[in-house]
């Protein structure tokens, strides 16, 4: 079967599977990328300052992520820290990313899954059994059953469905009115942001806030609703895309009490960051600093189409605290693209490289994943019990979550527990969980920001001169993950940059160690639950576990269906223009 | 120029041209804040900020509330 391109993800991203349907199992997956984007070749030679906006153009709807990440970096080579308004105002930007992208992905993207018409075509006996299941939490978010659930899902017609894009239009604004555009913003810029920080600015952004608590307050219950009632109906479905806890997450929202952007003081600015940066292995966390993270990252090769850089010249050769920095740091890296026909027996496959990290104690070189983003943030925040604030409190096995009173709904009170299993599941219902996460933190830099008005403090930005050599690291989340910028600043202009978001970690391919890349290995492990047959196959246990990373690319997903057949189907992500899609079988 | 059979015209601008011309004055410069009108060294501002016409008579009426200009 093959789906080329999938709607509903953004990229370039082919998933290749052989599926073993006499075990009901996946037998072999492959994850490739078909887009070149050279981004880190051709920033080179070219003024550090224009970096953000440049790499803004890498996402066409995380692209305020990736300015963000830059301008860390850019601070950091620069020697320069906002004031504290620029950066309460950044993260209250970032925060209504977040929930922007977040509720477009889970409630019009995702649940297109697992709503009524879906699931009738996959498992209507599923679908019969949810008729008869009444909702758990129906009296908080108004659906008498879980059947009614997934009609609230359907496209363009659920009620869900279509709430969820008015929050999406709501939040939008949110991000425009602290960094002037959504998505490639306009006011960012090292040293702080150009928006002028009036009274007003915050409450158009605190009104709209307001309205979207009570959607939050009725999605998370209604989520936790949908995903129990998976694992009550369908015995084993924890199965569908685990894999071993293996989970990355480099940070978000900056204190502007603590962090200076100094690398030397890395460790401590990354910590008091109010979502704490972590890697976690087997559900315990290895380590929440920043430096370990930034020297832990080797970029490997193995199934990619370039050329090693080993020989090429190291830019960096120990960091600014003395420690030695690896070949295959960013740092050091050197993109020598190589293109070539796609060899998926015993060659080449993907554009994309394979991050992994280096357990420091072990040596281990990583496979992290993001768990879709939320999954890994929230993890690594509960366990590190750091993040301590009136409406989100990490108690290092859980993350609570308090939301004020709002519109039509009452103050409401949720946790978010550590769960048994980083699964398809979990990542999708970690996501509804940092919407609210998020909407909280975002109430806190609110109170932040009218303090510094109320005392009348309105600077916003920090002048600054570009030095001729320079070294600077960007941490962030990108709304699905890890996201990392590496600047190397010679002669005035950058000698090296490489941005790495979170679909390198998830989407890449085996590593030259053999090991298969996170989504690779979730897409194997997955058993088969839907009830069509080898002939009305749609593979919507494989597809929900590949969504469940919210992949940035658009996905083509070709299946072998065994015994020499090859089922192809063309769709065009494009409504109503019938005819071009060219149809071949 | 043609370049596999498609004519394209000669590039005037070079792939690594910088966007900073020398000799133009760079809105990041050292000073530049002190060189705006209305913002004040601690941090504040006043309503010079906003407009250059009768800017003192729009400030604050009392000193210890905050100075907060329009956009």
């Amino acid at each position: 079967m093959n789906w080329d391109p999938i709607s509903r993800i953004i990229g370039n991203l082919g998933v290749y599977t052989k599926i073993d349907f006499k075990n009901r199992q996946i037998a072999e997956c492959k994850v490739t990328s078909s887009l070149f984007r050279g981004y880190s070749v051709f920033l080179r030679g070219k003024d550090p300052r224009d970096a953000h906006f440049i790499t803004s153009r890498i996402c066409g709807i995380c692209g305020d992520n990736h300015a963000t990440c830059s301008v860390y970096a850019q601070n950091m080579a620069y020697g320069i820290k906002p004031p504290p308004l620029a950066e309460w105002m950044v993260n209250l930007g970032e925060a209504a990313e977040f929930m922007f992208d977040h509720t477009l992905f889970q409630d019009n993207l995702v649940f297109v899954d697992f709503c009524e018409q879906m699931v009738k075509e996959t498992n209507p006996a599923l679908l019969a059994k949810a008729e008869q299941t009444a909702a758990p939490n129906a009296q908080l978010h108004g659906l008498r059953t879980i059947a009614d659930i997934m009609r609230a899902f359907n496209p363009f017609e659920g009620s869900l469905y279509k709430e969820a894009l008015q929050m999406g239009r709501l939040t939008r604004e949110m991000c425009c009115l602290m960094e002037g555009r959504h998505v490639h913003p306009s006011t960012l810029y090292p040293g702080g942001v150009g928006t002028v920080a009036t009274p007003q600015v915050f409450t158009d952004y605190q009104v709209r806030l307001l309205g979207l608590l009570d959607f939050v307050k009725k999605a998370v219950p209604l989520n936790d609703d949908l995903f129990n009632f998976f694992y009550e109906a369908l015995p084993g479905y924890e199965e569908v895309g685990r894999r071993r806890v293996q989970l990355a997450c480099w940070g978000a929202f900056q204190d502007p009490a603590v962090c200076d952007y100094r690398y030397a003081t890395m460790k401590d600015w990354g910590r008091a960051m109010f979502v704490t940066p972590g890697v976690v292995l087997d559900g315990k966390l290895l380590t929440n600093d920043l430096v370990d993270i930034n020297l832990g990252m080797r970029i490997l090769l193995g199934s990619s189409f370039y050329d090693d850089w080993a020989e090429e010249a190291t830019l960096v050769s120990h960091d600014p605290l003395g420690n030695p920095v690896d070949q295959r740091h960013p740092w050091n890296q050197t993109t020598l693209p190589h293109p070539q026909k796609r060899n998926f027996d015993d060659g080449n496959y993907s554009w994309v490289m394979s991050p992994r990290w280096q357990d420091p104690q072990s040596g281990q070189l990583l496979p992290l994943e993001t768990g879709g983003g939320p999954l890994a943030r929230l993890w690594a925040t509960a366990l590190a019990g750091l993040v301590d604030t009136p409406y989100v409190k990490a108690t290092g096995g859980s993350i609570r979550i308090q939301l004020p009173r709002s519109a039509n709904l009452p103050e409401t009170e949720f946790e978010w527990k550590v769960p048994q299993w980083c699964n398809t599941i979990e990542r999708d219902r970690a996501r509804i969980y940092f919407v609210a996460y998020a909407a909280g933190m975002a109430l806190f830099f609110l109170e932040q920001a009218m303090q510094e008005i109320r005392a009348g403090n309105t600077r916003t930005f920090t002048d600054f001169a570009v030095p001729d050599e320079g070294l600077g690291v960007g941490f962030h989340e990108a709304v699905r993950g890890v996201l990392s910028h590496h600047l190397v600043i010679r002669n005035g202009t950058i000698a090296n940059y490489h941005p790495y978001p979170p679909t390198c970690w998830n989407a890449s391919p085996t590593d030259s160690a053999g090991t298969p890349g996170p989504m690779e290995e979730a897409v194997m492990n997955t058993p088969i639950f839907e009830e069509n047959g080898r002939d009305g196959f749609k593979g919507i246990d494989i597809m929900r576990t590949v969504r469940s990373f919210d992949p940035c690319l658009p996905c083509g997903v070709h299946m072998y269906l065994g015994d020499g057949r090859v089922l192809k189907e063309s769709h065009v992500p494009a409504m109503g223009m019938v005819g071009r899609a060219k149809k071949k079988g | 120029m043609s370049q596999e059979g498609i004519r394209i015209g000669k590039p005037k601008v070079k792939p690594t041209a910088l966007t900073h011309v020398c000799g133009v004055r760079a809105g990041n410069k050292p000073g530049s804040y002190e060189k705006e009108p209305g913002h004040l060294p601690d941090g504040r501002s006043t309503a010079r900020r906003s407009t250059g016409i009768n800017a003192r008579a729009r400030n604050a009426i009392l000193p210890e509330m905050p100075n907060l200009s329009p956009a």
